[in-house]
């Protein structure tokens, strides 16, 4: 439900979200070692097998977003991953829309970077706590997602005021998700923080 | 599930067509029918997507069964569109204090606009992508100068989407085996969690072995196949066609609003 589908929202708005998740992805990708390709692509497919597993809120179905997630792993580099994951979703399992690619991949990816911020900075403080990747990793999990929410709402509300109903249910469905997505993404962070430090990107 | 190219062996005119060919025109396509918005036109467009998912001979039972979702996530809009809280339409039921309006007609066509579009983009994916086998696709990527890097990503996450789920039903049969149940609960959510964030860095290891394997015997990072592009006659054609007739409806939209002026 987080992605837009094909013919909602208005097009200058479409073209919006490709130029700028276009400037994200040239970054990421420049950034990006093909070392880097098996992590990638493993943290790539654990998002998308995760967008498959649904909820049934009302009348219609959530998923995990896991955007938070894929900041807190992969850092910068969670822009391209959420690309090619939505990209995947969308001609895989159509699931959102082709020409919404772009702005579903803004609506993911920018609330990804904010979430690899606040991880990162919260590691770095200094500050007598025993499980600190727990903790900010719930943080970063749960804020992703409540602001992939609010870049859609945004969105929505933009395009015309016939949505504010449809805007305040989809924000409402939501809350469920940014939840679940605050406590897996600190169970997560503090189980690789143990077993495998090199997952977390600090 | 989510072998979208399961159909890819049959043969039709939009198998033989060249991948590369296909994707630019069929995107074009989708892309022409989001920036209608004459209901008569898309039901046009809407007929052709149709022509084209039928002369592709992928079984209709299978589009219908991945298009349940996109219905799915349109259903709310075409539910609630029409109907208002904020008044500035036809008052017609009383919830305690707060009044339920209905819009009016253009709304409701608003909405059916919205879900034919979206389920007219979806169905056009079948004969882009589901008429060739994906390794020829990621190579017509390849052909159409994508990122190298990007592709390498698309070739790799599509495998371990799968050796990821299959991973997962092994986790799920050996959690329920020893006795642990699905429950709306903090504990199940946390140890969920612990085996799935095991089963990633298993995965993980696992992946970065299989890449230095790789490496060591000769990736460079471009896409192999046996298979080569030839670009004939009949795929020009069949592009003239498809982009022809994505210009036609919108020169068929500009006049039509030229003459309401």
């Amino acid at each position: 439900m987080v992605h837009v589908s094909d013919a909602i929202v208005a097009p200058w708005l479409m073209g919006f979200g490709w130029v700028l998740s276009a400037g994200l992805l040239a970054y990421g990708l420049a950034k990006m070692n093909m070392e880097d390709i098996p992590k990638l692509s493993v943290i790539t497919a654990a998002v998308f097998v995760a967008s498959l597993i649904h909820f049934q809120v009302g009348p219609t179905s959530v998923h995990l977003v896991l955007n938070g997630f894929a900041g807190v792993t992969l850092g910068v580099l969670s822009v391209p991953c959420l690309v090619v994951s939505i990209i995947m979703q969308c001609f895989l399992f159509q699931h959102g829309g082709v020409t919404t690619i772009g702005l579903n991949a803004l609506n993911m990816g920018a609330p990804a970077l904010i979430a690899f911020l606040i991880f990162r900075t919260g590691m770095g403080l200094n500050f007598d706590f025993q499980r600190k990747e727990v903790l900010f990793g719930s943080l970063a999990g749960g804020i992703a997602v409540a602001l992939s929410v609010m870049m859609l709402a945004v969105e929505l509300l933009i395009t015309g005021s016939e949505f504010t109903e449809v805007t305040t249910f989809v924000v409402f469905a939501h809350i469920p998700v940014i939840i679940i997505e605050a406590i897996f993404t600190g169970v997560m962070a503090g189980f690789f923080a143990k077993v495998k430090p090199d997952m977390l990107c600090i | 599930m989510l072998e979208i190219d399961q159909y890819s062996g049959l043969s039709s005119p939009i198998h033989r067509w060249d991948p590369r060919l296909k994707i630019v025109s069929i995107f074009v396509l989708i892309f022409s029918i989001m920036l209608l918005y004459d209901l008569i036109l898309v039901v046009i467009t809407m007929c052709f997507a149709i022509m084209l998912v039928f002369l592709s001979k992928i079984p209709i039972s299978f589009i219908l069964s991945r298009l349940k979702w996109v219905f799915i996530f349109v259903l709310p809009f075409l539910i609630i569109l029409p109907f208002t809280f904020l008044g500035g339409g036809i008052a017609i039921a009383n919830l305690g204090s707060i009044t339920l309006y209905y819009r009016g007609i253009e709304y409701v066509v608003y909405a059916l606009l919205i879900m034919i579009k979206a389920l007219t983009a979806v169905m056009l994916i079948f004969p882009m992508i589901g008429t060739s086998r994906i390794d020829i696709t990621i190579k017509a990527l390849e052909g159409l100068h994508l990122p190298n890097k990007l592709i390498q990503m698309f070739a790799f996450t599509y495998r371990y989407i799968f050796v990821l789920s299959d991973e997962f039903t092994n986790m799920e049969h050996s959690l329920k085996s020893r006795g642990y149940r699905n429950r709306a609960s903090l504990f199940s959510l946390t140890s969920i969690s612990k085996a799935i964030a095991m089963l990633l860095v298993k995965s993980y290891e696992r992946a970065d072995r299989v890449f230095y394997a790789m490496r060591s015997k000769g990736y460079t990072g471009t896409v192999t196949t046996l298979h080569e592009f030839t670009l004939r006659p009949q795929d020009w054609v069949n592009m003239i066609i498809v982009i022809g007739f994505a210009i036609f409806i919108h020169i068929a939209a500009i006049s039509s609003t030229m003459e309401v002026l």
